[in-house]
């Protein structure tokens, strides 16, 4: 009787027919006899985007290796020994002396485990998994987790936004002291300006909080990113919706910033989140936060937040680059999109050949708004002619609102006031929640050039 | 809290040695007494880990230089590291120590050396190609079977010594032999090889103090093999034997990096009843034999004890405390300053002025045995000094005293009063530990786990070797459940072009070529020699067919080749210069013993054309004659002015002296030294 095909996980021909005739299953001890030598080992399962060339052994030493299926010419079944690859499942300590914090997971890497079948890594999520791999969250609080999506961040839209906002109200109308929110990082900025301008005066820190690099690696940034939100959430003063992420690249501290103001700034460091355009909110470690900036919202017991769940999918980012043509506008109008965020050039600019585009979409209804590819600095269209000329055909300037904000924003306002282009255009240009600041601090920029004399020596100075 | 949640996997079975027959009677040697069956008869079997960096042009996952050595520091990165689960759900023993020491790691980084990969803020590039193919080399080197795919592997190192708490590892070729002529139990003798990796190379550490280690990154990620061999090496000067001859076939490759750091060897060793210890960072083979004997008879010492202590009816609740709470408030532990308080002994007086915490812990029937001799000035309280200095990182000098010590240390009352308050018996031996209360409570459970693990015999450990061949705890011998497959880079099929080159490239085995150079006349050791000199493929280059011209060859090249690359910095002569010369030997026109000093001259006179060169030591029949008569007429003052008051021989050697360099090559020494004596025949015999 041949074994389910799950005994053959992941496998295909031709190695899965070779596997077959020697009922050499998933999990089974092997010693495979190839024309490159005798290996013995367990068989592991494939993963699904592999090739269907090789069997995978692990062998005694703890080692994998890819044995070509047609190199096999006997494989000897030895035994069987099925791995449980599982964080190891606590039950976590009530304290009714700490506060009570909502973890919300969306996916990402904050814990995670082993899938075969893509041969990357999956969450693991439970609070149990959780205490399981970083025990020091009980110290901190009584921590209560959901699992609302198991979604890597590429994947979150609006279903995702509205559902999040919505549960993170309820949690605090439950009376919670803190939501953690875990979020995939790549598009951990999106996801904190839809909270902020759906979730509007959270009594409560509202902390979203990633990894860069997947626990199940020892040096990896999701137990200290955790701790440091979890800390936050739990006993920190601010009440704002705030992404928790490493300051340095170094185990030293994490950075709280303004989730309307933040956004991921390199593809694979740990301190890859920044605050643009100002400084962060406060530095926080676990046990202690130390506030950077004044201003923030406090963290209070009274009101109930407004909760705004709503967002309109009919808008886009549209990257202007030189010798752009007017059909890329025409065609988005044509596809039926309602707001359009432009990301120009310097002060807010696009080329003169866009004109009749922008001309032809604002008399169709369509909302054009203005933001920096130089994500530093502020849209000042008064300053040259080209930056009259547009706005003169009705595109509206986002002062320094980041473009990915702008796009959250515009979905958010158009969805806000359906039927109402004006109450969208103020609604836009207004401040809502520190998306647009009045003015930029001198070190609100600081992009230093490595190699000059000065940075050589500070960075001999500091941990980066 | 973590402590009780994190646990580790037991120790692997397949470390233990296979035979249980400890001579438990088997009394203390020091090393150079015993026979190979004295060494069968303790079970003494050691296998090698044989490190080689490659000679490539980049790192193995990233395109940083490999093979740069800095000093600068243009950066400081820090980082923590945690355990992690094992692809087979479990944690490893070594990963979960080393968290418990609670160490601040330091990067320091410099520009030209490392990029954002080795910081671990950059997933890897692609596997270097030319360091596979000079493994795939090297293991047809070891007849290792090659796998088909290559599945890069993390190896969890959370020593700090890689910041990102693994090493990437592949396994590339596995199961192969070598025949194994320089072992001391015969020339039948093989060393299987276990395995061969190709993974990426540490950091350097730069400094360990307390709960703060520091590492330096140029080294890191550059590529190197690691070959492991069975347990074949049985006998001391068989490890030795051994690692020579791994490197010997490593080098053989071409394609290795030469010079300090670039080979390291780690050695295995068990006897009967013990299990595996790996003693890392053995840079010379000659050390080897004495370090793994001394390993042997701290092994044998610490299965003796584990019979002693079953025999005394201990067992390891006795020695367990609860794992929540403080270590000392435990019935083996107590808080001992009040009872140390005014008891003279200077350290101990120190860490309380300091505010130190100070514990006391109780080994139940454990009386006399923490001063047994385990290693050259080494006793068992070393054992727990040990682990207590590696794990809780404890700053003070000294940090711990034991109560084995009569004449040293604590009084005799203070050790009363310490043993009232740990309400110890007579035969409980007793240690007191100082340092932060943190790093205390560490110490104590530590203590108590080491002296749990004298129950089972020998520990498993990686041990580092001190000067004097000594060992000392390094850590935990880390598991296969420190493995885990690394998600960051697809498996690489091997393709079978590689395959193919690797096998050209493979040539002579090293054996076959020695085997060659015997046969041409050499000798076993010169052959031996030979294959390892860099001037080996000279030697093939130039061809000699005679036994005489071959050894001269041989000989010249060994006693002359590194005098001129040491002293002229010179490269090695070409075969085309050395070539007239070979011929000139063996067309017997010139004598072999003028060789070396032709050789000289080639190597010297580098703008003479190599025939003139020969021709200062062609022989020139009746010419050479004449000259040898002229030559002797010319020191006729030594006849008659010297000789009378010398010995005959030094005589001779006067002679000799005078007349031979002239003559070198062109008349054998025999022929001149018979005219010499001839002519001295004349001279007026010594007065009496």
């Amino acid at each position: 009787m041949s074994a389910p095909d799950d005994a053959y996980k992941g496998y295909r021909d031709p190695t899965l027919s070779t596997m077959r005739r020697f009922e050499a299953t998933v999990w089974s001890k092997v010693r495979a006899h190839t024309t490159r030598g005798t290996f013995e080992g367990l068989v592991l399962p494939r993963s699904e985007i592999a090739d269907a060339e090789h069997v995978v052994l692990k062998l005694q030493s703890g080692y994998n290796v890819g044995l070509r299926h047609d190199t096999i010419e006997n494989i000897e079944v030895l035994g069987y020994r099925e791995a449980v690859y599982r964080v190891p499942e606590e039950e976590f300590p009530s304290d009714p002396t700490k506060p009570r914090v909502r973890l919300f997971g969306t996916g990402g890497t904050i814990a995670s485990r082993l899938d075969y079948r893509t041969g990357a890594v999956i969450p693991a999520f439970t609070p149990g998994e959780l205490y399981g791999s970083v025990p020091e969250l009980a110290d901190i609080c009584n921590l209560e987790t959901e699992k609302l999506f198991g979604v890597f961040s590429e994947n979150i839209g609006r279903e995702h936004w509205l559902t999040l906002a919505e549960r993170v109200v309820e949690a605090i109308e439950e009376g919670y002291d803190g939501v953690v929110v875990g979020h995939g990082t790549d598009t951990m900025h999106h996801t904190a300006a839809a909270l902020s301008f759906m979730v509007q005066d959270t009594p409560i820190p509202i902390v979203m909080v990633g990894s860069q690099r997947s626990s199940d690696r020892p040096s990896s940034d999701a137990a200290r990113n955790l701790l440091a939100a979890t800390w936050t959430a739990a006993h920190g003063p601010i009440a704002e919706v705030m992404v928790c992420m490493f300051g340095p690249t170094s185990d030293t501290y994490n950075l709280l910033h303004r989730g309307t103001r933040v956004r991921k700034m390199h593809s694979s460091y740990r301190s890859t989140f920044r605050t643009i355009g100002d400084i962060p909110l406060a530095m926080v470690t676990e046990g202690h936060l130390s506030p950077l900036k004044t201003g923030w919202r406090e963290r209070r017991s009274d009101r109930p937040p407004q909760l705004h769940a709503v967002w309109d999918e009919r808008v886009t980012i549209l990257y202007y680059y030189p010798h752009m043509n007017p059909d890329v506008l025409d065609a988005l109008v044509g596809c039926g999109y309602r707001g359009i965020v432009i990301a120009g050039t310097g002060l807010g600019h696009v080329n003169t050949k866009l004109f009749p585009a922008i001309e032809r979409a604002t008399a169709a209804g369509v909302q054009i708004y203005m933001t920096l590819q130089t994500l530093w600095g502020f849209v000042q269209m008064q300053v040259y002619e080209t930056g009259r000329e547009i706005l003169a055909r009705g595109v509206l300037p986002l002062a320094n609102m980041l473009p990915e904000v702008a796009f959250i924003k515009l979905g958010w306002a158009l969805a806000m006031h359906p039927d109402d282009p004006d109450a969208v255009a103020a609604l836009m240009q207004e401040n809502v929640t520190g998306e647009m600041t009045e003015r930029e601090p001198h070190d609100g920029y600081l992009l230093f050039q490595g190699g000059v004399p000065e940075m050589r020596e500070l960075l001999s100075r500091i941990r980066s | 809290m973590i402590r009780n949640l994190f646990k580790a996997a037991p120790p692997d079975p397949f470390d233990l040695n296979p035979r249980t027959d400890t001579p438990l009677d088997f009394p203390f040697h020091d090393y150079g007494h015993l026979t190979p069956d004295d060494y069968d008869r303790l079970g003494f079997i050691c296998g090698l880990e044989v490190h080689q960096q490659l000679a490539t042009r980049s790192k193995l996952f990233c395109r940083c230089p490999a093979g740069r050595s800095t000093a600068r520091v243009d950066g400081e990165v820090l980082r923590h590291m945690r355990p992690t689960l094992s692809e087979l759900g479990q944690y490893d023993g070594c990963a979960l120590m080393e968290f418990k020491t609670r160490k601040d790691i330091v990067y320091l980084l410099e520009r030209s050396t490392v990029c954002t990969y080795e910081m671990d803020d950059t997933p890897p590039f692609e596997i270097d190609e030319e360091a596979v193919r000079v493994a795939l080399h090297v293991s047809r080197l070891f007849g290792l079977s090659l796998v088909s795919e290559l599945q890069v592997m993390r190896k969890q190192y959370l020593d700090g010594s890689i910041p990102a708490g693994f090493q990437r590892s592949a396994m590339i070729a596995v199961g192969g032999e070598i025949p194994f002529r320089e072992s001391e139990l015969g020339r039948d003798q093989v060393i299987r090889i276990r395995q061969l990796t190709l993974e990426e190379d540490s950091c350097r550490e730069v400094s360990d103090v307390g709960h703060l280690i520091t590492f330096r990154t140029d080294r890191l990620g550059t590529p190197l093999v690691e070959t492991v061999t069975e347990p074949d090496l049985l006998t001391p000067l068989d490890v030795a034997a051994g690692g020579r001859l791994l490197s010997r076939v490593v080098h053989t490759s071409g394609a290795v990096r030469r010079g300090p750091g670039a080979a390291r060897q780690d050695v295995n060793v068990s006897i009967a009843g013990g299990r595996r210890v790996e003693i890392k960072g053995v840079a010379h083979h000659r050390g080897l034999p004495r370090l793994v004997h001394i390993e042997a008879f701290r092994q044998l010492e610490l299965l003796k004890l584990r019979a002693e202590l079953l025999d005394r009816g201990v067992t390891k609740d006795q020695l367990t405390i609860p794992e929540v709470g403080v270590a000392w408030e435990s019935s083996l532990a107590v808080d001992a300053r009040r009872a140390l308080r005014g008891c003279g002994y200077p350290p101990v007086a120190d860490a309380l002025a300091r505010g130190d915490f100070i514990a006391a812990v109780r080994l139940p029937r454990f009386d006399d045995l923490l001063g047994r001799r385990l290693q050259p000035g080494m006793t068992f309280a070393h054992e727990f000094a040990d682990r207590v200095r590696v794990i809780a990182c404890l700053t003070a000098r000294p940090f711990m005293i034991s109560s084995h010590l009569q004449d040293y240390g604590l009084k005799a009352s203070t050790w009363r009063r310490v043993r009232a308050a740990l309400s110890a018996e007579s035969r409980d031996a007793m240690l007191v530990v100082w340092g932060a209360a943190a790093d205390v409570d560490t110490a104590v459970r530590e203590i108590l786990i080491r002296a749990q693990d004298a129950l089972d015999g020998v520990p498993s450990e990686t041990r580092q070797s001190y000067g004097d061949l000594t060992t000392g705890l390094e850590r935990i011998l880390p598991g296969p459940q420190r493995m885990y497959p690394d998600t960051d880079t697809p498996p690489l099929p091997v393709p079978e072009t590689w395959i193919v080159a690797a096998d050209e490239a493979v040539g002579e085995l090293p054996w076959d070529r020695e085997d060659r150079y015997v046969a041409t006349g050499l000798s076993r050791s010169v052959a031996a020699r030979l294959v390892d000199a860099p001037w080996a493929d000279l030697f093939d280059a130039l061809s000699p067919t005679g036994p005489e011209s071959a050894g001269a060859l041989a000989h010249a090249f060994e006693t002359r080749l590194p005098h001129h690359r040491r002293t002229l910095g010179a490269e090695l002569p070409s075969a085309d210069r050395l070539r007239p010369l070979v011929a000139a030997v063996e067309a017997e026109s010139v004598h072999p013993q003028a060789f070396a000093t032709a050789l000289d001259d080639l190597m010297r006179d580098a703008g003479v054309a190599p025939d003139e060169v020969v021709n200062r030591y062609a022989a020139r029949g009746d010419v050479d004659r004449a000259e040898l008569e002229r030559r002797l007429s010319e020191i006729e003052w030594v006849r008659t002015e010297r000789a009378p008051n010398l010995p005959r021989d030094a005589a001779h050697r006067l002679a000799m002296g005078l007349v031979m360099p002239a003559l070198l090559g062109r008349l054998p020494a025999q022929v001149v030294g018979s005219a010499v004596d001839a002519w001295l025949g004349d001279a007026p015999e010594l007065a009496a």
